[in-house]
């Protein structure tokens, strides 16, 4: 089977859907490989490098579109790419196949498998696959580098002889995949960092981070099933925007995040906010293609307000870095389809059934809601220690009640013996229960390392049992005694030097 | 010939210096000076028994420990140390047949029916319960060598009644006592003959009802046993040191015991009396899911990035003999500035302590191998896992799957580190017959294959 990649030409695209290493990995696999010419030349890939890696070298997109089986791309083909296709190729890229109808009827049209890979379902299994996630890490953490760039003091605070330097202060809102990135990036930069979301359940994940989690007072959880977060009620959004007002006067960098799928990002930062800033102070929009989170945003541009806030609608895509895990995720969707021997087209499969958008002429749009993994039922922790608490008292009591009850027997024990037994047998039973105790206390002792040279010098000192043999010889042969005793200093003699030997070689092998 | 007196001192010196040969088993380093002491303790009880009176026919005793040294040095050598339950279990047998030759001695012995009457009786209860032990230890230490060895099947032989058979031999047993000690000389001879039968039987049974997977159970409870057949045989012959030695033997064996059945979170006595489990069909949840496999490269490209490692081995890998290569593989890494430690769970192994000495003969240094509870709580920290050769000891559904068959054992947590690489022959179960979800978790990856051979492989591609 034969994969293609083409060369973006979408305009300010500059990665490219395969890099040396991924090209690697689909050999592997057992895929031909083939790269159109310059291909990797905005990511700084060279035609040389992708020949190096095993791959072979088209001319032009026509070239690769005609020979392919299946074609990586990272945009979506448009109608002059589509026109090149042919009916029963696979194509996997980003499709955004809810704004994009009206592309799915086309390649529909022409029998063409697209896979939207912003589609692959946020489940566990998936994060492999997932460009969502590769791709918003990347965003997470070049937002915080250009703020800094754009940001005229230090992120970390310094005490330095000509005088103490403030921290800056990020506020990051959304914490979802490239929240957390930029919470990460701020962190490890020195600056001071707060995060908000209307999931509650990512506060744990903020503050392991080391962010502090900004919340506000109405009660409302914002998260669903899938995991994305959902629209919330008006009171709360009423709280929210006091919430950033009071953050605005305060914070010198902002991040934003917040997207809902399908929908345009939600304004969360309006102009009295940014009129709030202090001058110098930077937004960063990481949501600046749908609409943006700040209502002063301008998609692809930066701009500066006219109270000095700088508002970042673009974001460098660090292209060598992009294509490297974006290419990675399409290998392993690969992988999960068979690789090249047996590779097919499973719509029972939990992934390609929601990211496989058209297959055979239909369009497979809008799938079915799917949850993310089960959460476990939260239990309360205060509740959880009481029990155990409980638990440990009545495991208490019964121990000392079991002890109790054997001393009291054993008592009885020793006092029926003391009538029926001869002194001499007293003697004995004294030696040993003492005895049984000092083994017991000696033997805990012994390293758990050395167990089995133990087991081997006990074989051999039980040896010991040599000594009724040698109290029972008799002087003759015919005695039955004496061949019975004969065997019994044998077995017995084997146990002594035996054990002792293989004790010691054990105990020879042991070094530090 | 030296005097009672001057006897009895060398036999408390004996038990002195067989005490401390087993204090210094509490650390390595003081480990082979024990040795020596419990050599030179022997020694000073053979030679006072022997130039003591009332010991005659010293030629035939010098001839048979002749003939015992070789045999003892010949096997002490030879044996590999993965045989070397094996061997244990063999000379456990040994003092079993031991006590019951020295029982049946002692009731021929004329000195016997010299005795008054209630010393006699005491005397003759001795003896019963003498050979009884140690008829149940020969036998039942046999059949733990047949299944350690793999000539008796593993699966542990159960059949309907059991107890009640088993509980009804003994009554036969305390029959037999009553009127071996009533028979006047040595007319009890038959009674004795029957109990000692009976008892072998109840030790072949015994141990034939134990699955494979707790050997180390059963063979430190024989350790145990063969420990009270010493003492009891000491009380027959009113010999202190036989006591003691046979009280320390008793111990240290049921303490192993013990050990044993907590790191399996079971009761010593389901292990002895119930075989596997109380429901021998339960099974675990279904585990479905993925399973990722890997290959010999990628797993040595693993270790060239981590800080980290942490190898799990099992009995598997010293089936494999692969501890030779691990040695090399460790050194490697170590070589690289990377930390390698090794978890051993207690009951990794047939013995206990049993996979200590596979890697101290593999030459890895002893102070980085670490037992369960004491590299748990590194794990998290830990970059990679590689798990070669053990299954169980690793299921996470002994913490959360509460129909699991091995619930509630202690489990080395690797799926805490960043990365498990699994080595396994194939996907088949382990002992407990329980599909391991550890397997189907994200960060695991699977390397099938012969562990040596995979070991050997990565070793190259560390190399390269």
């Amino acid at each position: 089977m034969k994969v293609g990649i083409p060369k973006e030409i979408k305009a300010g695209e500059r990665r490219v859907a395969a890099t040396p290493k991924t090209v690697k990995r689909l050999l592997k696999q057992g895929f031909d490989v083939i790269v159109e010419s310059n291909a990797g030349e905005k990511a700084n890939i060279t035609d040389d490098d992708f020949k190096t890696a095993g791959a072979d070298i088209a001319a032009n997109a026509g070239e690769v579109y005609q020979i392919s089986d299946i074609i990586l791309k990272v945009q979506a083909v448009d109608e002059s790419e589509i026109a090149m296709m042919k009916s029963g190729q696979v194509v996997l890229s980003y499709l955004f196949p809810a704004q994009n109808m009206d592309l799915l009827e086309k390649l529909a049209a022409k029998g063409i498998n697209a896979v939207a890979m912003d589609a692959i379902p946020r489940i566990s299994r998936a994060q492999k696959m997932d460009v969502l996630s590769s791709m918003a890490n990347i965003a997470g953490y070049r937002s915080v580098i250009e703020a800094a760039n754009y940001f005229g003091r230090f992120l970390n605070g310094q005490i330095t002889a000509a005088g103490k330097v403030e921290p800056a202060k990020v506020l990051v809102i959304g914490a979802g995949v490239a929240g957390l990135a930029a919470i990460g990036t701020a962190k490890s930069l020195g600056a001071i960092v707060r995060a908000f979301d209307t999931r509650s359940e990512v506060e744990e994940q903020i503050q392991s981070m080391g962010a502090q989690f900004l919340t506000v007072e109405i009660e409302e959880d914002g998260s669903t099933s899938s995991g994305y977060s959902k629209v919330m009620s008006k009171e709360f959004i009423e709280a929210e925007m006091k919430l950033f007002k009071e953050q605005a006067e305060e914070i010198d960098i902002i991040i934003t995040t917040a997207q809902i799928p399908g929908r345009d990002a939600p304004k969360l930062i309006l102009d009295y906010h940014v009129a709030a800033m202090k001058p110098g102070s930077v937004i960063v929009d990481l949501a600046a293609s749908s609409g943006g989170n700040c209502v002063l945003t301008k998609n692809d541009e930066v701009i500066t307000t006219d109270n000095g806030v700088v508002i970042v609608g673009k974001l460098d895509q660090l292209p060598s870095q992009a294509s490297q895990l974006y290419g990675n995720n399409l290998c392993h969707l690969l992988d999960d389809m068979g690789k090249a021997e047996n590779f097919q087209i499973d719509m029972n499969d939990d992934v390609v059934k929601r990211a496989m958008v058209t297959h055979d002429g239909k369009i497979n749009w809008p799938p079915e809601p799917l949850p993310v993994s089960p959460q476990k039922p939260k239990v309360d922790p205060v509740e959880l220690e009481v029990t155990k608490a409980e638990d440990e008292a009545a495991t208490k009591r019964k121990q000392s009640r079991r002890t109790t009850i054997v001393l009291a027997l054993i008592a009885i024990f020793m006092f029926l013996l003391a009538k029926v037994a001869p002194p001499e047998f007293m003697g004995h039973f004294t030696v040993f229960v003492l005895a049984v105790f000092v083994g017991w206390q000696v033997i805990w002792n012994v390293s758990h390392s050395l167990h089995t040279p133990l087991m081997a010098v006990t074989n051999a000192i039980s040896g010991i049992i040599i000594i009724g043999g040698l109290l029972q010889t008799q002087n003759d042969w015919s005695n039955p005694m004496t061949i019975i005793a004969f065997v019994a200093i044998l077995v017995a003699s084997i146990n002594i030097v035996g054990g002792f030997l293989v004790t010691h070689r054990m105990l020879k092998m042991f070094r530090k | 010939m030296i005097s009672g007196q001057i006897q009895t001192a060398a036999y408390l010196f004996a038990s002195i210096l067989f005490i401390l040969s087993l204090g210094g088993l509490s650390s390595q380093e003081s480990a082979k000076k024990g040795v020596i002491y419990g050599i030179i303790g022997m020694a000073i009880a053979i030679l006072s028994t022997v130039l003591g009176e009332g010991v005659h026919g010293h030629i035939y005793i010098v001839v048979a420990i002749a003939v015992a040294s070789v045999i003892g040095i010949l096997v002490a050598r030879r044996v590999e140390m993965t045989s070397m339950p094996q061997l244990v279990a063999i000379l456990h047998s040994f003092v079993g047949l031991a006590a019951v030759l020295v029982g049946f001695g002692s009731y021929l012995d004329p000195h016997t029916q010299e005795l008054s009457e209630t010393n006699r009786n005491i005397h003759l209860v001795e003896v019963f319960i003498g050979v009884f032990i140690g008829a149940i230890t020969f036998t039942g230490s046999i059949i733990a060598w047949g299944k350690l060895e793999g000539k008796i099947r593993s699966k542990p032989l159960l059949y309907p009644g059991r107890h009640i058979i088993n509980l009804g031999l003994v009554a036969v047993c305390i029959v037999m006592a009553v009127m071996f000690v009533q028979a006047a000389g040595i007319a009890g001879m038959p009674y004795l003959y029957i109990m000692t039968a009976i008892a072998c039987f109840i030790g072949i049974m015994l141990v034939m009802a134990i699955g494979g997977a707790d050997m180390p159970v059963v063979v430190s409870m024989l350790n145990s046993y063969s420990g009270w057949a010493a003492a009891a045989a000491g009380f027959m012959l009113g010999n202190d040191l036989l006591i003691v030695t046979g009280a320390l033997v008793g111990s240290s064996g049921a303490i192993l015991s013990i050990i044993m059945c907590d790191a399996m979170n079971r009761s010593f006595w389901s292990v002895i009396f119930g075989g596997f489990g109380d429901s021998p069909s339960a099974s675990a949840k279904e585990v479905t899911g993925h399973v990722t496999s890997t290959d010999h490269e990628e797993v040595a490209e693993m270790l060239k990035n981590a800080n980290s490692v942490v190898i799990v081995p099992g009995y598997g890998m010293a089936v494999a003999k692969a501890q030779y290569p691990i040695f090399e593989m460790v050194e490697n890494l170590r070589n690289k500035g990377k930390e390698v430690r090794f978890g051993i769970h207690p009951v990794a192994g047939r013995l206990p302590g049993h996979m200590n000495v596979l890697l101290a003969e593999a030459n890895v240094p002893y102070d980085i191998v670490l037992e369960m509870d004491e590299i748990n709580d590194d794990l998290p920290d830990t970059d990679v896992v590689l798990v070669i050769g053990a299954n169980d000891i690793v299921n996470p559904g002994a913490q959360d799957d509460e129909s699991s068959p091995i619930y509630g054992m202690p489990v080395l947590e690797v799926w805490n580190s960043e990365d498990v690489v699994v080595m396994k022959r194939s996907m088949a179960t382990g002992y407990a017959g329980v599909q391991n979800p550890l397997f189907f978790k994200d960060n695991t990856s699977m390397l099938y294959g012969d562990a040596k051979d995979s070991v050997l492989k990565i070793n190259t591609f560390l190399n390269s």
